[in-house]
């Protein structure tokens, strides 16, 4: 059961958040000036916040179900990855965060730059993180299969990206899913990504503690998810202008 | 430097950087569901506007804060895995209920907050900010806890060299985290107190035209700063009465308290030197007091000029002092930390686990790449921060995005030559 729990958050922030993660990859090619790029980053604007948090939430997993892992797994060999982690999260919401407040081109193209960058990060260190996990191999081997991996975020993105874009911003986001075939590419890019997750964790020693915490977070589960349900709820329709950021 | 040096300098500044963000987060939410509250209640609409430029002020530093949060919740198992795999067992639950209960809620509402203005029924967009402000302190609540097991550990057992949870209720009741919960809760009202009152001072200075809208910030920035100050100090001398023997005997600064608090150390737990670093304890304790009469004097006397409408418009040395005090509290919670934390040295769990057993196992090389990543990401961070706000600030109400009605953009004429 703590297994369940440490995956459901973790396999959750790779899926939800992945997709924002894709999107900031593919800012340039999606949007070809700021106006467009605005545009772009609405379609991912209300779910970042609340994306980003299933890895809080699966941090804190970690450190209350399996103290050790936690330490076994950042302490250890992963601590460049995961600082390149923190540096590349920590830049992409600098940038979308930032590019709104101040007008003027050079600015928000500055911070634009930021949101591609972190995101590129990202996606390579979890590229790194998961096929160390996976294949037991560590740089410049697991070059490979980190771009491989953030390929698929990208991909996955893209799908994303046409379910919530409109007109020409959507077409180019289609390019992957001839058709109106953009909710099976999603369902696709979801599953691999579930699934390196899944194979990743198996390779965990994973060794529980403090078993009365694992009914309690069972019972804040419906909450957190029905939290969730309700930003999805609220902005379920397509995107066709610029929001707060 | 060593491993275990770099490590806690860089604890010590990503938290202390985090810290800096959290206690204007802390006061100005609290600041923001009241002032939305009465927006709500009576359609005002100078209430709405202000509900709106303080919130936009609120997002602008929540925004830089949570990063560093982000950064501050993976330092444990980065940098501290020694204190995980021996103490992991307790207060590593202690953080999976804030990450849980309060920082995921938190950040899911606050997103739905910000992004559902104009959207969302405006009874439940004020449901939202109320869940945000209620998070934010349950996230508070949830760190102390851990920082009060670290400082006073109590609830557990040890099973084969490693802690285990014996007692909830123990671990949740202990005074040394509860004392401090109420003292940063008061802190980070000063913060919120001291800033609106000071933003609300500039603009009246400055005679710009929302006297209305600021005259009612000051007087609600100002009167929750002197009780504030007030309700700090109470928790305040409280905590003394929770000090560790050796904190103690350091601020005491009496070389004969600091003598037998290090024999009786000695005699626990063997040879070594077990005194904190004892200018740093001092220092950062005399900064927190000095600091706590100023602002007292300062806020007490604010009280009475707040009342007398003339001296709110026009007294503009007062403006400027309020501008001017606006670091002053921010400085007092960094100095309190200092004290705190470098009080409890040379332990990481106080009188079992010394901090330099709690290091991870990594080079000093990686240990100062991370120091200089996070180190210069912050101090960008934190000076971006307080550049933006003090541009919103000086803006005023009308250059709030937040809540503004979406326009579509505008669209350039295209050049023709």
């Amino acid at each position: 059961m703590e297994i369940f729990i440490l995956g459901f958050f973790a396999i959750g922030y790779l899926i939800l958040a992945g997709a924002d993660i894709g999107v900031g990859m593919l800012l340039p090619y999606l949007g070809r000036d700021l106006g467009e790029r605005r545009e772009v980053i609405a379609a991912i604007a209300p779910f970042f916040l609340g994306n980003e948090v299933w890895l809080v939430a699966t941090g804190g997993v970690l450190a209350g179900l399996f103290p050790h892992v936690e330490g076994e797994l950042m302490g250890g060999p992963g601590f460049l990855a995961v600082v390149g982690l923190l540096t590349a999260w920590i830049v992409r919401d600098m940038g979308l965060w930032l590019r709104g407040r101040v007008p003027g081109a050079r600015w928000q193209a500055f911070w634009d730059g930021a949101i591609v960058a972190g995101s590129w990060g990202l996606a390579l260190a979890w590229g790194t993180l998961l096929s160390g996990l996976l294949l037991n191999i560590s740089w410049p081997a697991a070059i490979l299969p980190a771009l491989a991996v953030a390929a698929l975020f990208g991909t996955h993105g893209l799908a994303f990206a046409s379910l919530r874009l409109t007109g020409t911003l959507r077409d180019r986001a289609r390019v992957l899913s001839p058709g109106d075939g953009e909710l099976r590419t999603y369902a696709l890019t979801a599953g691999a990504l579930a699934t390196i997750g899944i194979l990743a964790g198996s390779g965990l020693h994973l060794e529980a503690a403090n078993a009365w915490l694992t009914p309690v977070i069972l019972v804040l589960i419906p909450f957190l998810v029905g939290s969730q349900a309700w930003v999805w709820w609220t902005f379920r329709h397509r995107v066709t202008g610029p929001s707060y950021l | 430097m060593d491993t275990v040096e770099l490590a806690r300098l860089q604890f010590a500044l990503t938290a202390g950087a985090h810290f800096l963000f959290v206690a204007l987060t802390l006061g100005l939410a609290t600041l923001v569901a009241v002032i939305q509250t009465r927006a709500t209640l009576t359609r005002s609409p100078v209430h709405m506007r202000m509900t709106r430029f303080w919130g936009q002020l609120y997002i602008i530093n929540y925004a830089m804060g949570i990063v560093t949060g982000i950064v501050m919740e993976f330092q444990f198992g980065l940098s501290w895995s020694g204190l995980t795999d021996f103490a992991g067992n307790v207060f590593g639950a202690s953080l999976a209920i804030e990450t849980l209960v309060a920082f995921f809620i938190e950040s899911t509402f606050l997103g739905l907050w910000i992004f559902g203005w104009n959207r969302l029924n405006r009874w439940a967009h004020l449901a939202l900010i109320w869940v945000v402000t209620l998070t934010a302190y349950a996230s508070a609540f949830w760190i102390l806890i851990t920082n009060g097991f670290l400082q006073n550990p109590v609830g557990y057992r040890m099973t084969g060299g490693v802690m285990e949870l014996a007692d909830f209720g123990a671990l949740v009741a202990n005074p040394a985290a509860l004392v401090a919960f109420g003292h940063v809760l008061g802190g980070a009202m000063v913060v919120g107190g001291f800033f609106m009152a000071g933003v609300s001072a500039y603009h009246l200075r400055r005679r710009t035209t929302e006297q209305d809208f600021f005259r009612k910030s000051l007087r609600i920035g100002v009167a929750v700063a002197l009780p504030a100050t007030l309700f700090t100090a109470i928790f305040g001398g409280l905590g003394f009465e929770t000090l560790q023997p050796a904190k103690a005997a350091v601020w005491s600064g009496s070389a004969e308290n600091m003598a037998r608090a290090q024999a009786d150390m000695v005699a626990r737990f063997g040879p070594g030197d077990y005194l904190p670093p004892i200018g740093w304890v001092q220092g950062a304790g005399m900064t927190m007091m000095i600091l706590f009469a100023v602002m007292l004097f300062f806020s007490a006397a604010s009280f009475l000029f707040m009342l007398i409408r003339p001296v709110v418009r026009g007294f503009r040395l007062w403006h400027w002092m309020l501008t001017l005090m606006i670091p002053v509290p921010f400085v007092t919670m960094i100095a309190g930390w200092i004290f705190r934390e470098m009080g409890r040295q040379p332990w990481a769990v106080y009188g079992l686990l010394k901090t330099s057993d709690a290091v991870s196992p990594v080079s000093a090389g990686q240990m100062l790449t991370s120091l200089i990543v996070f180190t210069s990401l912050f101090g960008v961070l934190i000076l971006l921060n307080y550049w933006l706000l003090a541009r919103q600030a000086r803006r005023g109400p009308d250059a709030a995005a937040l809540g503004a009605v979406e326009q579509a953009p505008v669209v350039q004429p295209a050049l023709t030559f």
